[in-house]
């Protein structure tokens, strides 16, 4: 898939990392310093100030950690009620995104990402990161 | 090398007042603002002239609401400076009053927080860092997560976490400046409208306007001015902090106020388990149960059963949002801080009526803004 079909092709890409090839990966950084973070900026290291920051492709695999279904959304692009999940990436960083497909999910279960088809602000139709329980 | 507050001349809570916390209204800023600096300063019985500098928390209300409020009290040429800290505005106007007057360079200075609800931006959507999906997680759902994450880590039922609700309403009920004052049962709390996760609409805070303000001053300026000293309550603290990189990235509001408490304990020299007050940033009732085992009022996992024991009611180990807390009191942003301020100093000095905690003589007050900041005070009698 190239990349003008991602919604966010700053923040993940349709091909896997070193560690998970199968799961598409989240595009963030690493310090000298030993610091992860996610998503990927080059401003400066929010641990010890150092600028010179290389992209790190994350693996799409980690725990849940949290889950909240929405009932109250006030913005436009998106409809409640959907899930939010809160996931602890096996890379380190702990990221929160919107769960895709109803299936329940508990803390600790494994999550792995997926691209979901959305339709972008324009109305046209894009490739979105979100995080399923793995089966 | 540097000093805290209580290294400094000692300073003083001498006056407090209030506009009711309220739904948005035709009320202008000015009217809300008015109401509490004019009740403050007849609590304190001095006249505006001798307020020597004002500190003005707002966070919705566009820029340089200050002068238009102050100058009809008649306009005094002192410098009025704005403090913007989100949810923690007010809290933060109140530490550079007290740092202005501790300092010696005044020896009265007016902390006042207002705000009116209207949308704003943040700052922090104008980085160019992109998010996966920042906009569909409001503050009630960061929030929603934590508390999904605290009950299964302690293995509490959402049902406990929602009693902190009941007591803030009850609390709230007693108060004549809260938005809510109306007492609820558990069934009725659950049974609210659905907001997210297992939050209801009556275990957050309401959006709201109103005003506080508090006067602070010297030991030179009590005497000075004739100012009753036996309700003059003693900054025993005043601590802030900010949000460093930590091992659970969730869980931050927590770890910065453990840290920010840690320093204002250490600065007064009191144990959390000494307090008899306290006000926190309860703005969802999780917030509540965190923030109390995060400053050690009572050890980790034991805030449910502490509650349910009735050690955080008025009349309890340590009466916990007396005033009804974020959630109750309600949160109009600019004021809350400063209202946390007045309740406690009202506990204090005995003058709280039927929400009074008996023989309160050491309170704390709280907040947590996004950024995230954490401000925490100690006042004590």
């Amino acid at each position: 898939m190239t990349a003008p079909n991602l919604l966010k092709p700053a923040l993940y890409r349709a091909e896997g990392s070193v560690a998970d090839p199968d799961r598409p990966a989240l595009l963030g950084g690493a310090c000298e310093c030993g610091y992860v973070f996610f998503p990927l900026q080059t401003y400066g290291c929010e641990r010890c100030g150092r600028t010179s920051l290389a992209t790190r492709a994350l693996s799409g695999t980690g725990k849940l950690l949290a889950s909240a279904r929405v009932h109250l959304h006030g913005g436009k692009t998106r409809t409640a009620p959907f899930t939010i999940v809160s996931v602890m990436l096996d890379d380190g960083p702990i990221v929160r995104t919107v769960l895709a497909g109803d299936d329940a999910v508990h803390p600790g279960d494994r999550m792995v990402t997926m691209l979901v088809p959305v339709t972008n602000a324009e109305g046209a139709e894009r490739l979105d990161l979100r995080f399923a329980p793995q089966r | 090398m540097s000093k805290s507050l209580k290294e400094l001349r000692p300073v003083y809570v001498v006056g407090i007042g209030l506009h009711r916390y309220q739904f948005l209204s035709d009320t202008t800023y000015i009217d809300l603002a008015l109401t509490a600096v004019r009740a403050a300063l007849a609590d304190a019985d001095i006249e505006w002239p001798t307020v020597e500098s004002a500190y003005v928390g707002r966070a919705l209300l566009p820029m340089a609401c200050g002068r238009p409020i102050l100058r009809h009290l008649g306009a005094t040429g002192i410098p009025i400076a704005h403090i913007e800290n989100a949810s923690a505005s007010g809290s933060t106007a109140f530490r550079h009053a007290c740092i202005e007057v501790a300092s010696g360079m005044s020896d009265v200075s007016l902390a006042l927080g207002v705000d009116k609800p209207m949308a704003i931006a943040r700052s922090e959507g104008l980085t160019g860092i992109g998010n996966l999906a920042d906009d569909a997680i409001a503050p009630f759902t960061h929030f929603a997560l934590l508390a999904h994450q605290y009950a299964t880590q302690y293995g509490v039922r959402h049902e406990d976490i929602a009693l902190v609700a009941v007591k803030n309403h009850r609390n709230g009920a007693k108060n004549p400046f809260a938005q809510h004052q109306k007492e609820r049962t558990l069934d009725e709390i659950l049974g609210g409208k659905k907001i997210s996760g297992t939050f209801t609409s009556l275990q957050c805070t309401p959006v709201g306007e109103g005003a506080a303000a508090v006067i602070v001053a010297s030991e030179d300026g009590i005497k000075r001015l004739g100012i009753n000293a036996s309700r003059a309550m003693r900054v025993a603290a005043s601590a802030g902090r900010s949000q460093k990189v930590n091992i659970d990235a969730t869980r931050y509001d927590a770890v910065l106020t453990k840290q920010t408490a840690e320093v204002a304990f250490q600065e007064s020299g009191i144990s959390p388990r000494a307090l008899d007050i306290v006000e926190l940033h309860d703005a969802f009732t999780v917030e509540e149960v965190e923030y109390v085992e995060a400053m050690g009022i009572c050890g980790e996992g034991e805030a449910i059963s502490r509650l349910k024991d009735g050690e955080f009611d008025i009349g309890g180990r340590c009466a916990v949002s007396a005033s009804g807390g974020l959630i109750s009191m309600g949160h109009p942003i600019g004021p809350t801080g400063l209202g946390q301020i007045a309740e406690i100093a009202r506990q204090l000095r005995g003058e709280a009526g039927n929400r009074q905690h008996p023989g309160a003589r050491t309170g704390l007050a709280h907040m947590v803004g996004v950024g995230a900041v954490c401000y925490v005070h100690i006042l004590q009698k």
